[in-house]
């Protein structure tokens, strides 16, 4: 494909050029250079330090804060909470979000209103379904209970048993990621061209042979992508376990972005020194994650 | 690379009627699971809505009501006394515009560079770019905040003010997504389109903003979509950032709301169901620029 | 510190032009590095209208009353004294801003801190003691009622101004009651009796249980105190920085195993920690006993209207009658001045706030508002303030509470800098005991949350001695 990356030739304006490029980096280069590089250095360097009483950095205590953090069996629990919680709202997000587009591109009336239906969560932040989902989790008189009350069954602590609570909050946040998922899967499908789908229909591949024989393989690269995204998202999530369970009950939704919140801003605690040491480790667990990112897809694109 | 095109529509018709003949029991079945699996995605957002004009009687009851027994304006009306929602709308209207335009104009000038200038190091340098989007905001949320706050920005009291909203912003002025989908749209246009500007005499700024940019409106219109629908959501770093609700926007304030309405959640569904319009519509009626823009890294 | 500081704005100015010119402001100029009391002269010697900034964290209702006393105030002091008052959020966010501030030498003039912030508000040493004014002023501190002056008063001086203050009390649902056979008249006064009367009062065919109540560490302190425990070492803390927690003493557990058993057998159910989940469903009416402050007795009696009655009875005891020396402790919050970083008219205008805000027609137009106590004690007196007590005559109870207990190491309450965590481990301590559902635990599961204490408690004590 011919593209701008040929660039005409005008060798006396070169150097103009290359000057020229780099004034039209400068602005992004001062907000990451600001709000990315100098903060990731004052991080290692909280890290390395206590907390005054206001949270300010004072003496130097090299890795204390980390080995603090490793040998206390709090943080083995908030690992543990954080992975749960990723596989907890990554594969049902998307499985159920694939199952949704196969069965929409089935060929079926009205699935692009279907389609839009299944979107609408994505019209929801994370604070406005909270807040929605909060209310029907309500244990005397959320609808939820209402409902299994209806059925016979007994009340559910969501948010406030302590083995349930971080079904209850998966449960928001794939609802919430639901609308993303199935739209960038369904363009995915939508982008397999339809001479390859009617070929294979042609050949007699209907239903779930369809599915699994032609649009898996050629959507493999959404669903890697969408695992990857959402991963990180889940990594990162912080507002539906802040206005839900507050990080509890018993510490059973405490994830790592969670407690470093908790150390830093919450119930008056200001170390601001521990919970940098815990925001290099979520660091590291992402930059391990896009790597793999990168690392596959780097095979298969070319820049 | 694969084009983002969609799927031509036009399928052979006559395969298509033999196929609905033979699997039309197939048909309803998929009707049915779809239809059942909408009912517990449809139904918060249901609820969001109708809650919002329910009697106070019908959500605090034991158990509650799925269905409304009466119309309770006042809940609609009962937010805006609670929290200053206007002033928030307005305060999510300049967060998320004044991060929409600044990131596309950073993104368009680092994606032009990128795409189509003369840059020595221009390999190291979009990688180390590229590397900023590994950075998670939350571990490095510490020091961000600290640094607002030493420059002067955590102060003031009651409503916006320029360095309420300059804290808000400033870390998101700028974002490697925005460039990395813009750049990937600059690519598509042919290297001739640059060689008879030149010709005309057009230099580079020009050229960008005067044939590029209208050119690539499609893409730059989906980022700014994404963009905004990213900073309108924000949540944890406008909680850190803001004070007083008078420099709350739309997203804290609707959980300050449930905080302090706890008494009377028609209120706080109320709350939700005013502050979701914007967003509504826009996965209503901008759906294919969502799309673009979701799919700009999945599909390339 | 401070040249890190500096650093971070030459830094700051060569990134961002624009926020440089910002970063130039703050700074003050007379009394600023004193927490000295300046006299009445401070203020009419000061040039134009003095500002004072006003962090709170009341919410809905009290805002509106808070909002209504400052603009009074500022209606009186036209042209000399505006006092802002300004939603900082929670009270736990409202301290976490405020650390912030210290750092940013930008502190508010005037803050509400809540109870168990007071120890840190002293050690901050960032604000004027509130005795320094009155002592100025030959204020009389005595007006005060006893009880809530006692929690805020350290080495026998009054640090702070206590504003808003709440005891916890026993609500009652009276239809629930009299259908259990109950009599509301004898309400239930230790824990014993509570678990004896749930199980009558539980339904569970109608969704009736017979207690709920937050898992709230308050609660746990209050219980305590009635059995005259020290929540925490050197008598609460009151006679030196306090070096652990006595949370999972034998009285800590036995509360903690009563509460598992309560919800274990059914006879109570668990709507968390969160106090919001606890109350609605208390006034959803499907609930027969509660805890809650007195903060919330006006709320629950109006949403109950014409469904149920509400009846409120003393917070009951530990156990049996409870100890001579023991009690309920006094919540709510208080006003702090800041002294560094504020020039002697601002602080003198601060305090003028301050005392006003304590005096009895503001407290009985505060009482009647919000549903706290009146911290003044003449403050009853006023006729508006009998109207109410008559309209709730429910807080009759809650009087009373107040006015028998004995001021004591015990009902003063645990003055600990790390108290907000504190009151979170041990509220962590008691979830873990009532959802794993094993009252045996209860012991080590309240004892690992006191061990884990000792760091940060030694941590802030390292912090505060430096």
């Amino acid at each position: 494909m011919t593209t701008g990356g040929t660039v005409p030739r005008a060798p006396a304006r070169h150097t103009g050029e290359h000057l020229m490029a780099y004034l039209f980096l400068v602005p992004s280069a001062l907000v990451f250079g600001a709000f990315v590089v100098w903060p990731l250095g004052d991080s290692v360097y909280l890290s390395m330090h206590g907390s005054d009483l206001f949270g300010g950095a004072s003496v130097f205590v090299g890795l204390q804060n980390y080995t603090d953090m490793f040998t206390s069996g709090e943080f083995g629990h908030v690992l543990l909470n954080t992975l749960l919680f990723v596989l907890l709202t990554v594969l049902p997000g998307v499985l159920g979000a694939l199952v949704v587009v196969l069965l929409l591109e089935s060929q079926i009336r009205g699935a692009r209103v279907l389609r839009t239906a299944f979107a609408l969560p994505f019209a929801f932040s994370v604070a406005t379904a909270s807040v929605i989902f909060s209310v029907i989790y309500n244990y005397q008189i959320g609808l939820a209970n209402g409902i299994l009350g209806f059925l016979g069954v007994d009340k559910v602590g969501w948010t406030t048993d302590p083995h349930m609570a971080m079904v209850s909050l998966a449960l928001t946040t794939v609802w919430m990621n639901l609308g993303y998922n199935v739209l960038v899967l369904s363009a995915g499908v939508g982008a397999i061209p339809g001479e390859v789908m009617e070929a294979a229909r042609l050949d007699g591949a209907t239903g779930v042979a369809l599915a699994r024989r032609i649009i898996l393989p050629l959507v493999s690269p959404q669903i890697f992508f969408l695992v990857v995204v959402t991963t990180i998202q889940s990594l990162q999530s912080f507002g539906q376990i802040h206005i839900l369970t507050r990080g509890g009950p018993d510490g059973a939704t405490t994830t790592l972005v969670y407690s470093i919140y908790k150390k830093a801003f919450a119930f008056g605690s200001s170390d601001f020194g521990a919970a940098s040491a815990q925001a290099m480790v979520l660091l590291l667990i992402v930059l391990a994650c896009t790597g793999i990112q990168f690392g596959v897809l780097q095979r298969r694109v070319h820049y | 690379m694969t084009t983002t095109a969609t799927r031509p529509s036009t399928v052979d018709s006559t395969g298509r009627t033999r196929r609905r003949r033979r699997v039309s029991a197939g048909r309803i079945v998929v009707y049915v699971v779809l239809v059942l699996a909408l009912i517990p995605v449809l139904f918060p957002v249901y609820y969001a809505f109708v809650g919002s004009v329910m009697p106070g009687g019908d959500l605090a009851s034991s158990p509650p009501k799925v269905f409304p027994t009466g119309f309770a304006w006042r809940n609609l009306t009962g937010v805006f006394d609670s929290i200053p929602l206007a002033t928030q709308y307005l305060n999510s209207v300049l967060q998320a515009g004044v991060i929409t335009v600044a990131q596309l104009v950073t993104s368009i000038f680092a994606a032009y560079a990128f795409a189509w200038m003369r840059l020595a190091g221009k390999r190291f340098l979009f990688a180390a770019f590229m590397a900023t989007l590994m950075v998670p905001a939350e571990s490095i949320i510490i020091p961000n905040y600290l640094h607002i706050a030493d420059w002067g920005l955590l102060t003031g009291t009651g409503g916006m003010t320029p360095g309420v909203l300059l804290g808000l912003v400033l870390p998101f002025l700028a974002n490697m997504f925005g460039t990395f989908l813009l750049r990937q749209a600059f690519l598509q246009f042919p290297g001739e389109l640059r060689d008879a500007a030149v010709m005309d005499g057009c230099g580079h700024l020009r050229f960008l903003w005067r044939i590029l940019v209208p050119l690539a409106r499609p893409s730059i219109a989906a980022a700014g979509v994404y963009i905004f629908l990213t900073a309108w959501n924000q949540y944890f770093w406008p909680l850190l950032v803001t004070r007083s609700p008078g420099q709350q926007t739309l997203q804290i304030g609707i959980t300050q709301l449930r905080n302090a309405e706890v008494g009377d959640l028609g209120l706080v569904i109320a709350g939700v169901a005013l502050s979701v319009i914007p967003t509504l519509l826009i996965v209503l009626f901008g759906q294919r620029y969502i799309v673009r823009g979701l799919t700009a890294g999945a599909v390339r | 510190m401070r040249q890190r500081h500096t650093v971070r704005l030459l830094a700051a100015a060569a990134a961002l032009t624009t926020t440089a010119a910002l970063a130039a402001c703050g700074g003050s100029d007379s009394g600023g590095s004193s927490t000295a009391a300046p006299g009445a002269d401070a203020l009419s010697h000061a040039k134009g209208v003095t500002t004072v900034e006003f962090w709170h964290s009341m919410k809905g209702p009290n805002a509106v009353a808070l909002n209504s006393i400052a603009s009074r105030f500022n209606a009186a002091h036209k042209g000399k004294i505006v006092v802002k008052p300004v939603y900082v959020g929670e009270y736990d966010d409202a301290i976490a801003k405020y650390k912030t501030s210290v750092q940013q030498k930008h502190t508010p003039e005037l803050i509400q801190v809540y109870d168990i912030g007071s120890r840190f508000m002293i050690d901050s040493k960032q604000t004027v003691p509130v005795y320094k004014f009155a002592d100025k002023d030959k204020w009389d501190t005595s007006q005060l009622e006893p009880n809530i002056a006692n929690y805020y008063t350290f080495n026998g001086k009054l640090d702070s101004m206590p504003f808003n203050s709440s005891m916890p009390l026993l609500y009652i649902n009276k239809k629930l009651f009299a259908k259990a056979g109950l009599d509301p008249n004898k309400p239930p006064t230790n824990l014993a009796e509570i678990m004896a009367d749930a199980k009558k009062l539980t339904d569970r065919k109608h969704n009736v249980v017979g207690f709920n109540a937050a898992i709230y560490g308050w609660f746990l302190e209050q219980l305590l105190a009635t059995n005259g425990d020290q929540y925490c070492d050197r008598n609460n803390g009151r006679s030196g920085l306090a070096t652990k927690v006595d949370f999972a003493s034998p009285d800590g557990v036995k509360v903690a195993q009563w509460w598992t058993d309560m919800v274990k057998k059914g006879y109570a159910s668990n709507t968390g920690r969160t106090t919001d989940a606890a109350q609605q469903a208390f006034k959803s009416g499907t609930v027969g006993m509660s805890l809650e402050s007195t903060g919330e007795m006006r709320d629950y009696i109006n949403a109950s209207k014409g469904r149920f009655d509400v009846v409120a009875a003393p917070f009951p005891r530990l156990s049996g009658t409870g100890s001579p020396n023991g009690g309920t402790i006094i919540g709510g919050a208080s006003l702090w001045i800041d002294g560094i970083g504020h020039t002697d008219a601002q602080k003198r205008a601060s305090w003028e706030f301050v005392k006003y805000a304590a005096s009895p027609e503001v407290q009985a137009s505060w009482h009647t508002g919000t549903g706290y106590f009146p911290v003044n004690s003449k403050a009853l007196d006023q006729p508006s303030d009998k109207a109410w007590v008559k309209q709730y005559p429910q807080f009759t109870v809650a009087v009373n509470q107040l006015h028998s207990t004995k001021p004591s190491v015990a009902t003063a309450g645990c003055a600990l800098g790390v108290m907000p965590q504190a009151r979170q481990s041990a509220e962590e301590a008691l979830e873990k005991t009532i959802t794993g559902g094993d009252p045996n635990a209860a012991q080590a599961n309240l004892k690992a949350q006191a061990d884990a204490l000792r760091k940060p408690i030694a941590d802030y004590t390292r912090a505060v001695q430096k």
